[in-house]
């Protein structure tokens, strides 16, 4: 809580999320604040400049683009939602096991991620539509996998530090289960962290899902999407040159947004997480009895788990 | 110098590399369906660089589209070639006379003929290659070639055809794929390796082919008609995307080009001649009438009557090109004037026929296409008002040959039909039992003693026009291919290449210039 308010106190953050409200709601609401059914076709008004009864002008079927993007944006942001989830819940849940599950886990685990992490997500999502069918599911799914190794590394690096810390060692010895531990502990430390990454995963799958429909995998014509109506705008040029801007627009400000807000996260949280991960690392304060063990060294094994870029 | 940064501007520079980060992905998304890099400069003198398409396999044995022969057409030649309205007219032969009851063909061969390999063209050579399209056990060309009973070649520069009923097609069929000459030598030596490796006796010969992205062609000293090539140098790409083909024809990279009736203004606009050139292409819905809900012939009559030809010719084609209910255009001998608006766009006749067949409520239908965008989205909403509730299903273009063409195992494909060297030729592709686009793999048998007649027809005969355009009359009535528009051959070019000839059938550069 303390990094959230931080975080609002931040002008970044304060200009992020707004944008993002609003394509949430339209996410929500859109197809309901469509003016015209975003799938009528009207062949006496192709291509047509805004105005008039069409604010923002007509595809090439007539249909009325400020409705398309309207409806576009739920299919669009829900695939990234649902892509982001699946990875979290795969990435997460095994990351903080790995720390207690033993060597053989841990071993496995890490292997797998590291083979996960060499996949490019496209190609990944269309190998999956091509083997279980053309769904935004299927491809979301599959890019679910792809991400989770990021929260897997982000959530073990960050619980990891924790999990030295005296005051987790503490509780151990007085006999407190681990999950009065994680959740009392653990949980609320790592989740600044786990924020910083949903954001930056939120971005990276927006773009997959955009460039996936823009190749007509997943959700497919009719069917409005951001990526789908740049597609299709491309072909047009000749007669509407500015139209690749209006979805190119949208998806420039989601993931702007995005990414902005995860660094407002993250410098909001650096001041709660990196002291407390330097208390563990740091050497007891002179003039207290100095207690030497090995429990007191943070694992130097583990700097390879550092968060890693998005 | 590495200056310590404060937190502020560290802040704002990330800030600054997120919202970049995402512009620049964004605009490299946009980006993506811009297609190659733009080369830079123009070659040397007499080159042709056309975009236009690859083909499937330079081998015209196994060649599995009728658009490749364009292609194919620039390295092999025939005993005959098509004129600029479609007659057969003599090429490797001086020319042919039939025996009077038609069932002899004799071709007289030009004489000191070589093909690009050095070996010599004459009779024999004529003979082997034709007995390899009509023999190879995978021939792609056999069906075409069932009238022919035997080749015979008595001296080196007469091939006699004798064949299994009178057919006076044969010198336009030859014209074609079906009678291109390969050269024994190469396909007796490495028959795998014409796919890629062409030797025929055309007005150029393959240098250089990288599958997918470009094959290079140079001029051919040793063609009989080499005094009309121009050329020195023609280059072949895959098919420009429409976003960026005017561009490329502008930057060099083509200097002619196939484009879209949506481009056309934009190639005025920048100074390109463009040349809108009538052609046998027609955009036409396979049908399988034994795959529900078309098993009820009643459905095929509810979909040619619910469909809108003229907004689908309008918004797909920009208007370039005419409703058709045909399989040729108008103009051609085979159209059938009868036929010129049967099936008028009639919503309510066709929901009366669904009603008749037993779906007063609707029907659901899946259809094909390798591209949802465009005429199957059309079709979705046209078919939808009449209560033909549709999904459209993708299948990747590499697979669409296989699932299409050989397994015939979906009801609805939106196809184009590139068109036939000869009249009967299209009959046996859209409507024969074997043919590729007759899913229904049936005939009725008044059809195919239509079509058998037109054979039997000499092309001089008044009675020809007639029994061709009866034929016509018949199949667009009993069989449920739905044509849709004609597609003419739209060639966006530089003021520096010379007009390209308008062939119907088949396109030819003789006698066209270039820098």
């Amino acid at each position: 809580m303390r990094t959230l308010r931080r975080t609002l106190r931040l002008r970044t953050a304060r200009t992020a999320l707004p944008v993002l409200a609003a394509v949430a709601l339209l996410a929500l609401f859109g197809g309901a604040l469509a003016p015209q059914d975003p799938l009528a076709q009207d062949t006496a008004q192709l291509l047509h400049a805004p105005g008039g009864a069409h604010l923002l002008g007509t595809d090439y079927l007539g249909r009325d683009v400020l409705s398309r993007l309207l409806a576009g944006t739920g299919d669009s942001v829900a695939g990234a939602v649902e892509a982001v989830v699946a990875a979290m819940l795969l990435g997460i849940v095994p990351g903080i096991a790995s720390l207690w599950l033993g060597r053989v886990f841990e071993w496995v685990s890490l292997r797998a991620v590291d083979a996960l992490m060499t996949l490019p997500f496209t190609l990944f999502a269309i190998a999956a539509v091509g083997v279980f069918g053309n769904g935004l599911h299927q491809a979301m799914l599959a890019l679910g996998v792809l991400l989770s190794p990021l929260f897997f590394r982000v959530t073990r690096a960050a619980a990891l530090g924790f999990t030295q810390a005296q005051y987790v060692q503490a509780a151990e010895l007085m006999g407190a289960s681990r999950r009065w531990i994680l959740r009392t502990h653990l949980w609320s430390k790592i989740l600044p962290t786990v924020a910083v990454t949903t954001a930056h995963a939120l971005a990276t799958a927006l773009l997959t899902v955009t460039s996936l429909t823009f190749l007509g995998v997943g959700v497919q014509p009719p069917a409005p999407t951001w990526g789908g109506m740049l597609a299709s705008d491309l072909g047009f040029l000749a007669q509407q040159p500015w139209a690749p801007i209006l979805p190119a627009t949208l998806i420039m400000l989601t993931v702007g947004a995005l990414n902005l807000l995860a660094d407002a996260v993250r410098d909001a949280g650096a001041a709660g997480t990196e002291p407390a991960r330097a208390r563990t690392a740091a050497p007891a304060p002179a003039g207290r009895p100095h207690r030497a063990g090995p429990t007191e060294q943070p694992a130097p094994k583990e700097q390879a788990d550092a968060p890693l870029p998005a | 110098m590495n200056a310590p940064i404060s937190t502020r501007s560290a802040l704002a520079r990330r800030s600054f590399l997120g919202l970049a980060l995402g512009t620049a992905a964004t605009l490299a998304l946009a980006a993506c369906g811009s297609g190659a890099p733009v080369t830079a400069g123009g070659a040397a003198g007499g080159t042709v660089k056309w975009g236009w398409a690859l083909p499937t396999s330079w081998d015209p044995v196994f060649s599995s589209a009728g658009w490749d022969v364009h292609d194919l057409s620039l390295v092999y030649a025939g005993l005959t070639k098509l004129d600029e309205k479609g007659d057969a007219v003599p090429a490797l032969a001086t020319g042919w006379t039939y025996s009077p009851d038609g069932t002899t063909v004799t071709f007289k061969l030009r004489t000191g003929l070589s093909f690009s390999d050095g070996t010599a063209l004459d009779a024999a050579a004529v003979k082997k290659s034709l007995d390899r399209g009509r023999g190879d056990a995978k021939s792609l060309v056999a069906p075409q070639l069932v009238h022919i009973k035997e080749i015979a070649a008595p001296d080196p520069q007469t091939v006699v055809l004798t064949l299994t009923q009178a057919d006076y097609q044969i010198p336009n069929l030859l014209a074609g794929k079906t009678g291109m000459i390969v050269s024994p030598k190469a396909f007796e030596e490495d028959a795998a390796g014409l796919a890629s490796r062409p030797v025929g006796a055309g007005p150029f010969t393959l240098s250089s082919y990288t599958q997918n992205a470009k094959a290079v062609l140079k001029r051919n000293p040793g063609y009989w008609d080499a005094s009309s090539i121009k050329l020195d140098n023609f280059e072949i790409y895959p098919l420009p995307d429409a976003s960026t083909v005017v561009a490329a024809l502008q930057s060099g990279q083509y200097n002619v080009a196939q484009i879209p009736g949506s481009q056309v203004a934009a190639a005025k606009a920048a100074g390109l001649e463009v040349q809108v050139i009538p052609s046998l292409v027609v955009a036409v819905l396979d049908i399988n009438p034994t795959k529900a809900p078309f098993d009820n012939p009643l459905v095929v009559q509810a979909l040619k009557y619910a469909i809108d030809r003229e907004a689908l010719l309008k918004t797909q084609q920009f208007g370039f090109g005419d409703v058709s209910y045909q399989p040729f255009p108008k103009g051609y001998v085979g159209y059938d004037a009868g036929s010129a608006d049967l099936f008028p766009h009639d919503p309510a006749k066709a929901k009366e026929l669904l009603a008749q067949a037993g779906h007063p409520d609707g029907v659901e239908l899946t259809i094909t296409t390798t591209s949802a965008q465009g005429l199957p989205e059309q079709l979705q909403a046209q078919l939808k008002e009449v209560g033909i509730k549709t999904t459209i299903e993708v299948i990747p273009a590499a697979q669409a040959t296989q699932i299409i063409y050989i397994q015939h195992s979906r009801a609805l494909f939106t196809d184009q039909f590139a068109g036939r060297d000869s009249a009967p030729q299209a009959f046996q592709v859209l409507f024969g039992e074997q043919g590729l686009m007759n899913p229904g793999r049936s005939t009725p048998p008044e059809l195919k003693a239509a079509v058998d007649l037109v054979s039997r027809t000499p092309l001089d005969s008044p009675d020809y026009p007639k029994n061709l355009q009866a034929a016509t009359a018949l199949a667009v009535r009993t069989m449920p291919n739905t044509f849709l528009y004609s597609v003419p051959r739209i060639l966006a070019r530089q003021k520096t290449v010379s007009a390209i000839p308008p062939y119907t059938v088949v396109q030819r550069f003789e006698g066209v210039t270039a820098p």
